[in-house]
This record gives structure tokens, sequence and C-alpha cells, in this order.
């Protein structure tokens, strides 16, 4: 008896659990689609960095599924094999981490000081930030480029006479472009915190350090997180201003970048070699893009509903 | 549901991205194809030839001669992968005897580093220039510096054609200096298809022709022919053009022609044109792979069983780009100059090549200079096999058929410079935009050469 129930109900759930998947059938069908569509270049160039470079010139890289003996390493040998490219691995890291770091916190700073303090001309100086959002940065080399190079720094053991070609330069450009989207988002999200907690922390005696360390900082951390993977993937991945600024004056402080894009004649050849180094400089990014995946969700949605 | 729904994305990433890492790691020491594959056979990267000991032990002696300087000095240039390579070659000698240490930087996006560099000031010691325009427009901003009291410029002056000195010289100072050329306008063929013609080779474009009919039922079409490069797509038509006006007109009618003195609508250019339709008419594949088809890549349908075409017109880099750079020379592929048209310009040569000036004189920028236009570095320079020297003293190539090259772009009696790189960046892209256009619709040439010529009215006062 119990058991013949209990048969029956089994076989109910099943039914309404079939029934639903069968309902959202359609929708699974078309993320799927739409995921293959998405991910084909990408698929491609990842087949295409594990054929020999003769087969990549000659044919596409589906062809792959007829002749798949002709899989081969020596792409990634030949690109690992280039001088520069293990210190261009380094100095991406020693552009791309303080680039990260610096603006972020001055934007969570000015963040929390655009949304909980009250000063004057708080409204015209926020717009002003956004404003700059709208501002290209190529627009910038010139002037800051002359800047730059004005700088005489004398203390101690820090001698500079021309920023140009230093790891500051880019760290401090990067700061700037990146600063307006960055104040932007983290004034929106930290906006959005409850006004009773900071209410309640200044009725309990905290200054607004205190209230900023102890209780914004926390609790805006998806968006910051998010953030970070935004200006990370942004330096990483950037060639102009690595270019641009370090370029010509001190090759030994340039980038992967600079060093994957060289791997090409000036008349074009060794074009084949690209995917297998852009999968390269595609590892770190991919890891640091999944570890903080959770909060890049979250830290987008965050600030868009209150309540 | 978050944690739980994400845990699968994660994991899945962290697996793909070690499985990379160990790739990307592993590789270095694991063969690098399964034996007994097919893919066994597919050549690796060839490692470049290296040079002769005694030409290391002359740039090093004609390096030391420079003294010990110390320092460094900073080099821009577009090389790139195995150019770059050669050019450090050339400058360890160097670097070693002078104590010299040369910073380069390799970047195809050359013209935006120097147009932030002239406007701030901030520039490198000694880089590649893009062009002759780019170079008159950097000597007139006062920004190149004379090089004549940089390097030995007797010597220079001596060692190289007259051109390429005419040509670097800008209000009586040596602002650019050739350190490669380029031969234009050879004509590349299979000997496997045609037969061997180094011997035989047609003098003139009759007996050209006469060939191209006899040999017609060996291909598929008489031409390869395709001119798709980026956003400068049109120029492998430029050089054909050049290389009708050269030969039918001459060096005088050229040098007006680029220099904006020569209509477009004017007889000599159009026949030019109709010339260059002809080939496009009897292209392999008709205008559609003309126009799609990379240009390195052009020349593949030469290598095809059964083959796709007979020639090629193409300059002498050809030999490192497309199918060419995994065939062998002379016993796949082979070259003769173009046939005369007429004979009184049978010597004229096209040439093109990469100039160079310098920003700052220091006696890092002046050594490094004077070292480069040597005989003994451009023997260093073109013992990779990919570049042609502009110095007469080179003697040493790695083969034969760069040896050849080499002395037609070195020794010609009359060598002229690419048009198109000469005129001005406006006329420039409409020259490459006409051909394009020309290729779809040959029966527009007219309103092409009409458009072209309102475009020379103002093109050349704006410079």
């Amino acid at each position: 008896m119990t058991t013949a129930a209990a048969i029956g109900a089994r076989a109910r759930a099943s039914e309404r659990n079939w029934r639903r998947r069968l309902g959202s059938l359609p929708t699974h069908v078309v993320i799927i689609i739409l995921l293959v569509i998405w991910l084909i270049p990408t698929i491609g160039l990842f087949v295409n960095s594990f054929r020999p470079s003769t087969a990549v010139q000659s044919s596409g890289w589906w062809t792959i599924l007829f002749n798949p003996s002709e899989l081969t390493l020596q792409n990634y040998s030949y690109v690992l094999s280039q001088a520069g490219m293990l210190p261009g691995f380094v100095n991406s890291l020693f552009i791309s981490i303080p680039a990260t770091i610096i603006p972020l916190f001055v934007a969570a700073f000015a963040a929390y000081a655009f949304s909980w303090m009250d000063f004057p001309g708080r409204n015209v100086l926020f717009v002003a930030i956004v404003g700059l959002l709208v501002v290209p940065l190529q627009t910038t080399f010139i002037p800051i480029l002359e800047l730059y190079a004005s700088v005489h720094i004398d203390i101690g053991p820090i001698q500079i006479n021309n920023l140009n070609g230093q790891f500051l330069a880019l760290w401090l450009a990067h700061t700037g472009y990146g600063l307006p989207f960055a104040v932007y988002l983290l004034r929106n999200f930290m906006g959005g915190l409850p006004r009773e907690v900071f209410e309640s922390a200044a009725i309990d005696g905290a200054s607004p350090v205190t209230a900023f360390f102890r209780l914004a900082l926390p609790m805006s951390v998806p968006a910051i997180a998010a953030l970070a993977i935004f200006q990370f993937l942004f330096v990483w991945n950037d060639l102009l201003v690595a270019l641009i600024y370090i370029g010509a004056a001190n090759p030994q402080n340039a980038p992967l970048t600079i060093v994957v894009a060289n791997l090409v004649n000036s008349l074009g050849s060794g074009w084949w070699y690209l995917a297998a180094a852009a999968f390269i400089a595609m590892a770190l990014p991919l890891i640091v893009f999944f570890s903080l995946q959770r909060y890049f969700v979250r830290g987008i949605v965050g600030g868009s509903v209150k309540g | 549901m978050g944690r739980e729904g994400l845990r699968g994305p994660r994991t899945l990433a962290f697996v793909v991205s070690i499985a990379l890492l160990v790739a990307a790691c592993s590789s270095g020491t694991s063969s690098p194809s399964p034996s007994g594959s097919t893919a066994a056979a597919t050549p690796t990267p060839a490692p470049l030839p290296t040079p002769n000991p005694s030409a290391i032990a002359a740039a090093t002696a004609y390096a030391q001669s420079l003294g010990h300087i110390g320092g460094s000095v900073s080099v821009l240039a577009t090389w790139g992968g195995s150019e770059q390579a050669q050019f450090l070659a050339m400058v360890k000698p160097f670097e070693d005897a002078t104590g010299v240490t040369v910073n380069y930087t390799g970047t195809r996006d050359l013209p935006a580093v120097l147009t932030t560099g002239i406007a701030s000031g901030q520039l490198p010691d000694v880089a590649g220039i893009p062009g002759p325009a780019q170079m008159i427009q950097y000597a007139n901003a006062g920004k190149l510096q004379d090089l004549s009291t940089m390097l030995d410029f007797n010597a220079y002056k001596a060692q190289t054609p007259p051109g390429l000195v005419t040509l670097g010289t800008v209000n009586g100072k040596l602002a650019g200096v050739f350190l490669d050329v380029s031969a234009k306008g050879e004509i590349w063929y299979d000997p496997k298809v045609v037969g061997d013609l180094s011997s035989s080779a047609p003098k003139t474009w009759t007996d050209f022709q006469n060939l191209i009919t006899q040999d017609k039922s060996k291909a598929k079409a008489p031409w390869c022919l395709s001119v798709e490069s980026g956003a400068a797509s049109g120029w492998p038509a430029t050089d054909v053009v050049e290389s009708f006006v050269l030969h039918s007109q001459g060096p005088d009618y050229y040098n007006n022609w680029w220099a904006g003195k020569v209509k477009w609508t004017d007889p000599g250019i159009k026949q030019a044109w109709q010339d260059f339709g002809q080939m496009v008419a009897a292209s392999y594949g008709g205008a559609n792979r003309i126009l799609t088809a990379n240009f390195a890549n052009a020349g593949d349908p030469l290598f095809t069983t059964p083959p796709g075409c007979l020639f090629l017109h193409q300059a002498s880099f050809i030999t490192g780009l497309g199918q060419f750079a995994s065939e062998q020379r002379l016993t796949d592929y082979n070259f003769f100059p173009f046939p005369s048209i007429n004979s009184q310009y049978a010597s004229s040569v096209e040439i093109a090549g990469d100039l160079f000036g310098a920003f700052h004189n220091t006696p890092q920028s002046a050594a490094l200079m004077k070292y480069l236009v040597s005989a003994q570095a451009q023997t260093l320079f073109v013992a990779g096999g990919e570049f042609l020297s502009a110095n007469k003293g080179v003697a040493n190539y790695p083969n034969s058929m760069n040896q050849r090259l080499g002395s037609i772009a070195a020794n010609s009696a009359s060598s002229v410079f690419d048009a198109s790189d000469q005129m001005p960046t406006a006329m420039q892209s409409e020259f490459y935009k006409g051909l394009l256009s020309y290729i779809q619709t040959p029966s527009n040439l007219d309103s092409i050469l009409q458009h072209l010529d309102s475009i020379q009215a103002s093109a050349y006062s704006a410079q």
C-alpha cells in the first residue's frame, strides 16, 4: 500500500519535473545556440593555436576534424622560446597589479565621500567625473607625455628625471583612465547601502574614516571585486597606452602585449603564432576572472536595484 | 543557490586554465608532434642562417674602431619576429665592442608612436621612418638630425646608390638612410612548370607575351594577383602600374608622375593602367580572388597541382611570405627582372626600403648610425636571408638568389623609388582605392583617372 502510494507520488513528481523541463526546453535550445555562436571564434582560435603554421595558412580550423593527427605544440614552443616572453609576463604583472589596486582605493574613498559626506559642490564634482567617461584616452597622450617628461624627483635613492619609460608612468596613467568609471560604479553601489547603518554608526561616535573602513568598505566588496576584474583586464590587455608611455624609452619594461605584437613581421608574416601567444597571455586573466566571477555578477547588479 | 550553481563553471575554468598552463609549459620539453603522424613532416619555423664567423669578426673589428663609449641608445622600428632577431644579431657586435646598450622596440604602430612623440618631444634616439613623405615632414619640423655630421658621409655616399642618397636628403641635409632595400617588380615563376628561365628569360614584353601564349595550357591562368593588405589594400597593384609606367615611359616621366607633375589622365599613365587591366583579366580566380586574397598568399597557386597560374609580379620580399616561405628557392621558384617595354629604359629598376633617421645626436646614436650603414654591419644584416642591403660593399649574401636580388637593388644604373610611397598620403590612398575599384569595374577607368586628377590638384599643395 504505502510503497505503491510512494511510487505513484514519485511518478507524478517526475512527470511534473519532466513537464517543467519540456517547458524550458526552447529557452535552453536558444541559449545553447547563442553560446555556440558566441564561442565559435574562440574555439577556432584555440584549435588554430595547436595546428602547424602551414596548415593554418592553407585551410580552416574545422579541417582538424578530418585530420586530428596534425595537432602539435610547436606554436607554443616557438612562442615560449622567444626572447622577452617571460620578462614580458612579469612586467605585465608589475604593471597590472598596482594599476588595479591604486584606482580601486582612490575610487572607494571618492565614492564614499560622494555618497555619504556632505560638502559644497558635491554634485557638480560628481557630474564632472562622470563627464570624463566620454573623453577618449587617446586625446591625453601628448599632454601627459609632456607632463611626464618634466617630472624631476630626487629623494635619496629615488632619482627620476623623466617618468616616461617607468612603471610609475603606467600606474598613474591607468589610474587616471580607470577612475571615472570606478568612481561612478562604486558611488552607485555605496549610495545603495542602507542609510540606517551609517546613522547608527555616527550616533555611536564613529568618524567618517571609521565608518568607511569598518562599514562601507566591507559591504562594497562585491562591487570592488567586479571593478577589479574590469580594471585588471583592461590594463592586462592594453597595448596602446603601454606603447606610448613605455614604448621606445625603456623596452625592458615592455609588457606582454608589446612582446606578443612583435611576433609579427613588418609585412605581416608570423601572424599564425598569435593564436598560441594569445592563449598564453589569456591564461592569467581567465584565472582572475573565474575566481572573482561570483562577485562579478553580484557587483554589476548591485547598485541597480535598491530596496 | 548561488554557490552551488557557480561551482561547476568555476571548476571547469580552473581545469581549462591549468590545462592551458600545462600545455604551455610542457611544450618546451615534449616532442612537438606525435611521431609517425603527418604533422611530423610539417616544417618547424626555419632557424635563421647563422652568419659566418668572419663576418662577425669583421663587424666587431669595425665596431671596435668606434672606441668604447658606454651608455645606451634607444631604437624604434617596425621590425618584429624574425626581422627583429636579425636586427639584434646585427647590433650584437656593436654592443659588445662599444659597451653601448641598444634598446630596441619593434611596433607596427610606428606612425602613431612617432606622431605623439613629435608632438610631445618624447622621441627615441634612432627610429625607422614610415616613408619619404613623413621624413620630409619631420625634417622640416626640425626634428631629424643631419646624419651627414653623424656618420662617415663620404663613405656612405660612395657605397650607396645615388638615388637613395638624394631621396634621404632634405634641404641639403641627410635626414634618412636606407638600412635595407627591396627590389620591386620581379616576375616569379615555378621552374617545374615553365622550365628554368634563368638563362632564357624574356628580354622584352613582346617575348614575354609570346612565352605566356606558348605556356598557357600549363596552368589555369597566366597570372597570379592579389592585393588585400588591410588598410593598405591595393598597394601590390600600384607596384604593377609603376612597373609599366617606368618601363614604358622611363625614370624622368616616372619621377614627374609621383611628384604630381604628370596628370593621371595622361596617355602614358592611362596606358599603364590598361596594361595592368590585361593582367587583371588574365588572373587566376578573377576580381573576386584578386580583391579578397592577402598579397602574401598571391603566389600560392604557382605551387598547386595543377598550377593555378604561371607568373607573379611581386617585390623581392615575397620569398619570405606565404607559400614561398616553405618552398625551395631555385628548384621550386625563381624570378627574372621585369621585361623591357621600351629598350631605352631596360636598365631601370624600382626599389623600396626602410628609412632610418636620428632624432637625437648623442655619441651613442652617432656611433650606432655609423655602424649600421657600414658594409660590415650590413653583411651581418643580410646573412639572415630576409633583407637586402643598399650598400654596394655587401658581397656575401647567404644564397645566390639573394645575391642576384641584392645586386639588382644596389647596383642598378638607374633606380627609382616606389612612386606611391613618395606621393602625399591623400594621393597615395586614393591611388590604392582607384585601383581597387578598377579591378572591380574596369570600364570605369576614365572616371577613376579623372577623380585622381582632382585629388592631385589639392593633395600636393596641402603637403
